[in-house]
């Protein structure tokens, strides 16, 4: 589907809102447009109104007395009233009215004396006798008038309230619509990160996530905001003006129609350049977004390294290119928007009087002047609109690129989020023949087979590189294995949904990442099932108190992004807490206690012998202390197993795990001596 | 208001020339527009006047269409100038934020989350950069037609009926000065829930492996979607006030309108106003509704982009808690380095971390820092990058003290290895050359030979090129923290800090390391923190430290003779490694 239906159907799901907003700005725009004809008919007719012819009548309504007669206005007067007497004129010169009484046989430049009004048109004129009104003899001929000019401006002052109050909401409704679009598409965006595989974010720098999931969302409010509903009035303009005419000239029309599939063209055109600049520029975005969360990460190493000019420089590239490409898409927009409408429009206009003028002056004019100046008047309004589309095309443009990215990241394939429990594992893990390769044909791990049973603490020991952490991550299903099977308490992990799987699993890795909050919800997780009291226990069982005690709010001491006001050795300790506090059945520790001191580790191996117990543990770890107690100890090479036993076995057997040893010992002796 | 202006005067004063042709070119183009219609008017008066020759006729084709294309010319150059303005405010301020960042110590960024700082600069820029485009756009063009139409009105029709006409208008100032004031306040706290929105992201996708193991899916959707509601609610509220510029705009203009058709009648009848005149007034003033708009629209415009230029200033007005001193002393060598009753806490905490510690050491000894998690070994040593504000007592280094030399030359002088492993999105190579980027491959070969990284380079896919980081492979903790080894030793330091730099390395390989490193760095001064004795056993001087207070402190032997917590963890790790040892020669 493309961007633009996909959009359109998460708008559907607010078309209430959205066709609420629609039909209040159409009565509000026919509301607005009414404004103008009552302004017209308020000053036409009630007040350039005097102008027009007055009769001699017997007293009635609109009737004016004027020494001693009656006079009322040619469109005031009455049939029943009987046949009007003598037809009187009352006519402005420069701010001054004069009574005329006779009627006048034509208009023209007017000038008056006190006794007599002369007017001029062209070589005629005329002259009559006239009297100059006072105020209050003036006041009286528009008295009549006055009641209608009031209900008329009464009429038009609840228009404006109507129109007003609708434009309120109309604009309130399609940004709600805009906002709710906006919530709905990062409500989904979220839910499908979390159906993400890990993989996904394996090379894909965090910032940038982050950029399509807050700030393309963020892109689309215009397109609801106010490219809507400008599209959707110039739709309605431009109808408006078609129809309007067609009722003029048929032929006239025919030809404006020409616009149309200009329009279509141009708008073609624009959008092949701007999609491929907008992709650039939201790239560029969140390219952006990316290097500032990484630089930040950095910036210790910056600063020690004395890199910052360095560092500088590289984001002013992307920055210096975000500019490149913004003024790219700027000289598009001023080229062909509304710049060229406007070009268009005058060019017609000239093409317009190069036709009629061509045809005026060879064989008589085509069209008579009033269709001349409407057609004229109706052209300038068709560019309106069309200026309004072209206007808006940008923000649209913007907006199906951003909603293209967030569609993009929907459609990466993903597994869902299973809820429910399932009863906790004994823990009885073993890997059948299990093969596995993050890229085709390299084989990370090959024909894995191995058991560990409840309860069980098997190590894994083996060079970097050698697969130790793939087990990890396949145990866990952060990556999908290509071959072989993996069972959980005899069950196929891969028939099991991953949350399920992963429920009574708990890992704690070297890197241990915390989350903004506090200790003790770092070690919860916030989960409702763990309790502050079990929270306290798992700390205090992995010697955490001692520890944290000198920490002005304890367990409630708040964490800062990533912990960075704790020590690493900290950090873990909390992560260790963390592990233990949810009360896994099968517990993966990836080089946990690395930057324990010796004091804190060995009172955290007295813990987790106590809590051993029903808990198969992984251990990956290069010191022996850890290792040495465990059950099984796996040595892989490139991928394989190439020895299991118990450290004494291993020893004894003398193969690559003595080899080990033996070259490390030899090594450190080397470097010793040279 | 229109304070943000101010604000951004030292942008319009370093691109004074790129917004003068603009506004110049701008106001003569809104000029050239007024032509077109007075030239269709007169061609078809000529038509039907039979006044029209041929070459007339050629003389206005040619006239319109040069002048149209004049026009086009024109609106193409202001535009650009004028918009490309706005970007280029952008792109200042932008390299400004991340200046600064660069410039910021840990504190600056204990108060300021990733995500907020990365929303800082990119939606506020935007906002920021529609006033510096926009906003001039619409001033020029709104604040001159209106004056202009004004004047007309009051000069040349009436200068009673205009001065009723525009009573409305004062009403008008006041509700959108409120109603920005307003926007200005609803807006910075959507902005910050937007910045909270973002950190929220960042945190789930850096924490993604630890969410999924814990499965904590669906908790931390639904707090991101408390977060999206909050960031809903609070574009809602900004929404209620912004839609109401429009309609409140138009009413008050409505209002005008009718003034000026019943005051313009009562002023005819009261024969002070001609027919034509209060016609003409009504065109006029109903030219004013499009700039009056487009007034409304420039509030909301620059209430958003002062209140995200506010937050951006914010940011940019965040003094570094350290800076160089006024007058400071250039130490070419650092000879010794003497610590001297320090004491010292972090700005956030509570307590004191480092507690009267002395210490003198030796241009080209060793010291070791030992003491158990969260004793202060790693603060101490970052006394001497000075992160963060000294505290008491008195550090100096060749006698100098540490506040008095110039940052740049201190850090010229200390190689870093901090806890945690920070690698960039770059190739092993260029990490590791990333403190000395003029590196030779010898050179490149013998640091990863030292941080014992040669042969694990051979087993990355494409050896030294291998890109890591973010993008890039993963590396074990043991191998990234042999990079990070790696790159200090690049630069063949004065000063090497080790903190805690092979907690992941297994205990021959960092003996091997550290044996190594001794000799090369024969002469020069090292200072190394860590959980195991024995890497710190052949130091000039060991400190033992708990709860930031040396609790004890001499040689290894001295030390060892003295009994106590070294001697005790020493005699504990030596048992393992002998167990393991003994276990390897039956």
């Amino acid at each position: 589907m493309s961007t633009g239906k996909r959009l359109f159907h998460i708008a559907l799901q607010f078309k209430k809102t959205i066709l609420l907003a629609l039909l209040m700005l159409s009565v509000a725009v026919a509301a607005e447009l009414t404004g103008p004809f009552l302004a017209k008919k308020m000053i036409d007719t009630h007040i350039m109104g005097i102008e027009l012819p007055w009769y001699e009548t017997a007293e009635q309504p609109f009737a004016v007395p004027y020494q001693d007669r009656w006079y009322t206005r040619q469109d005031h007067v009455q049939e029943e009233g009987g046949q009007p007497g003598k037809e009187v004129r009352i006519l402005q010169v420069g701010r001054s009215y004069y009574f005329v009484d006779q009627p006048i046989s034509f208009d023209g430049e007017r000038t008056a004396t006190d006794r007599e009004l002369t007017i001029i048109k062209g070589s005629e004129q005329a002259v009559y006798p006239a009297v100059k009104l006072s105020v209050p003899e003036l006041f009286a001929f528009f008295r009549p008038e006055t009641k209608g000019l009031l209900v008329l401006a009464a009429f038009y002052g609840g228009l404006l309230v109507i129109a007003s109050v609708l434009h309120y909401g109309q604009k309130f409704m399609l940004q709600k619509a805009a906002n709710l679009v906006i919530r709905k598409l990062r409500i989904d965006v979220f839910a499908h990160i979390q159906r993400l595989p890990v993989t996904y974010f394996d090379h894909l720098p965090a910032g940038k996530v982050v950029a399509r999931v807050t700030n393309d969302t963020e892109a689309i409010r215009e397109l609801f905001a106010n490219v809507l509903a400008s599209f959707f009035t110039s739709a309605i303009y431009l109808v408006g003006i078609f129809t309007a005419l067609f009722l003029l000239d048929t032929r006239l029309a025919l030809v404006c129609l020409l616009i149309l599939p200009v329009m279509f063209v141009w708008i073609a055109v624009y959008r092949k350049f701007a999609t491929r600049f907008n992709f650039v520029i939201r790239t560029l975005i969140s390219d952006i977004n990316g290097m500032i969360n990484e630089s930040i990460q950095g910036i210790p190493i910056i600063r020690a390294f004395r890199k910052e000019k360095e560092a500088m420089s590289e984001f002013a590239e992307l920055n210096d290119n975000l500019f490149a490409y913004q003024n790219k898409m700027l000289r598009l927009n001023a080229t062909v928007s509304f710049n060229l409408v406007m070009l268009l429009s005058n060019l017609s206009f000239v093409c317009f009087i190069w036709y009629t003028g061509w045809a005026s002056l060879t064989g008589g004019n085509l069209f008579t002047l009033g269709v001349m100046y409407a057609f004229v008047d109706y052209l300038t309004r068709l560019f309106q609109p069309i200026r309004q589309i072209m206007n808006q095309l940008a923000n649209f443009e913007q907006a199906r690129v951003a909603a293209h990215r967030v569609f993009e990241l929907l459609d990466e394939p993903g597994a869902d989020v299973e809820t429910g429990s399932v009863p906790r594992f004994t823990g009885k893990v073993s890997f059948e023949n299990v093969s596995f390769a993050y890229q085709k044909d390299q084989d990370v791990l090959k024909d894995i087979s191995f058991e560990a049973m409840p309860g069980e603490t098997v190590a894994l020991v083996g060079h970097t590189g050698s697969g130790k952490s793939s087990i990890i991550n396949l145990l866990f299903r952060f990556y999908e294995i290509n071959q072989g099977t993996i069972r959980i308490d005899g069950r196929d992990i891969s028939q099991l949904p991953k949350q399920h799987l992963r429920q009574h699993m708990a890992i704690v890795l070297q890197d241990p990442f915390l989350f903004t909050g506090t200790i003790a919800s770092n070690v919860s997780l916030n989960h409702p099932d763990i309790s502050r009291e079990r929270v306290e226990q798992a700390l205090h069982a992995v010697g955490a108190d001692q520890l944290l005690h000198t920490l002005p709010k304890g367990f409630d001491e708040p964490v800062l992004e990533k912990g960075s006001t704790l020590s690493a050795g900290q950090r873990q300790l909390i992560s260790f807490a963390r592990a233990l506090a949810f009360d896994p059945a099968i517990l993966v520790l990836d080089e946990a206690t690395a930057s324990i001191d010796t004091q804190t580790e060995s009172f955290i191996q007295q813990a987790l012998e106590v809590l051993k117990k029903g808990r198969t543990t992984f251990i990956i770890a290069h010191r022996l202390s850890t290792i040495k107690n465990a059950d099984r100890i796996l040595v892989l090479d490139r991928g394989r197993i190439v020895e299991r036993g118990r450290h004494e076995e291993l020893m004894e057997l003398g193969g690559k795990y003595h080899q080990m040893y033996q070259l490390q010992q030899r090594k450190s002796s080397v470097a010793s001596i040279g | 208001m229109f304070s943000i202006f101010l604000k951004m005067g030292w942008f319009f004063k370093e691109n004074w020339q790129r917004y003068t042709l603009a506004i110049v070119l701008l106001m003569a183009g809104s000029l050239l527009e007024i032509l077109p219609p007075k030239i269709i008017g007169m061609s078809i008066d000529e038509m039907y006047l039979g006044t029209l020759t041929g070459e007339r006729l050629i003389g206005i084709l040619i006239f319109f269409t040069v002048l149209a294309f004049a026009i086009y010319v024109i609106t193409y150059l202001w535009v650009s100038r004028l918009f490309g303005g706005a970007y280029l405010a952008e792109r200042t301020l932008r390299a400004k934020l991340m200046r600064h960042f660069l410039r910021m110590t840990p504190t600056f960024f204990q108060r300021n989350r990733t995500g907020d700082l990365m929303a800082r600069a990119t939606n506020d820029l935007k906002a920021v950069s529609m006033t510096t485009g926009f906003g001039v756009m619409t001033i020029v063009e709104t604040v001159s037609f209106t004056a202009m139409i004004l004047l007309t009105m009051f000069v040349f029709i009436s200068w009673e009926l205009t001065l009723m006409a525009i009573l409305p208008l004062p009403i008008m100032a006041y509700a959108i000065n409120r109603y920005g004031r307003k926007i200005h306040e609803r807006f910075s706290l959507a902005q910050n829930a937007f910045g909270a929105l973002n950190d929220q992201v960042l945190e789930s996708v850096s924490g993604v492996r630890v969410i999924r193991a814990y499965v904590q899916e669906t908790a931390d959707q639904q707090r991101f979607q408390e977060m999206t509601d909050d960031v809903y609610r609070k574009n809602i509220a900004v929404a209620r006030i912004d839609s109401l510029i429009q309609p409140t705009v138009k009413l008050l203009i409505g209002i005008s309108y009718m003034i000026g058709i019943l005051y313009g009648g009562y002023l005819i009848f009261q024969q002070k106003l001609t027919l034509g005149e209060l016609v003409t007034f009504n065109v006029y003033l109903g030219m004013l509704i499009w700039p009056m708009f487009e007034l409304g629209e420039l509030i909301n415009v620059l209430q958003r982009g002062n209140a995200s230029l506010d937050r951006v200033n914010e940011t940019l007005g965040y003094r570094a808690d350290v800076s160089d001193a006024q007058e400071t002393i250039a130490v070419e060598v650092p000879t010794a380095i003497c610590f001297d009753r320090v004491t010292f806490r972090y700005p956030s905490a509570r307590g004191e971390q480092l507690k009267d510690v002395s210490f003198t050491l030796q241009r080209g000894q060793t010291l070791g820092i030992v003491g158990r998690t969260g004793s202060g070994k790693t603060t101490l040593l970052r006394q001497l990058l000075r992160e963060y504000p000294l505290g008491e007592g008195r550090i100096a280094i060749s006698g100098q003290p540490l506040e008095k030399i110039a940052l740049d030359n201190v850090k010229r002088w200390i190689g870093y290895v901090p806890q945690e492993q920070i690698l960039f999105s770059k190739t092993v190579r260029e990490n590791v050359l990333f403190g000395k980027r003029e590196g030779t491959q010898e050179e490149l070969q013998h640091a990863l030979q030292l941080a014992s990284f040669a042969q694990d380079v051979q087993r990355l896919p494409d050896g030294l090129e291998t890109l890591v980081g973010e993008k890039g492979v993963a590396l074990s903790g043991g191998q990234k923290q042999r990079v990070s080894i790696a790159r200090a030793l690049m630069i063949d330091p004065e000063i090497l800090i080790l903190d805690d730099a092979m907690s992941a390395v297994d205990g021959k390989t960092e003996a091997e390391m550290l044996t190594s490193i001794r000799q090369e760095r024969a002469g020069k001064t090292t200072l190394i923190a860590t959980h195991r004795m024995f890497a710190v056993q052949h130091a000039d001087w060991i400190l033992v430290l708990d709860e930031g207070r040396i609790v004890q402190e001499g040689t290894h032997e001295q030390l060892m003779a003295q009994g106590g917590w070294y001697k005790e963890q020493y005699e504990r790790q030596q048992a393992e490694e002998l167990l393991n040892e003994g276990q390897v020669k039956p």
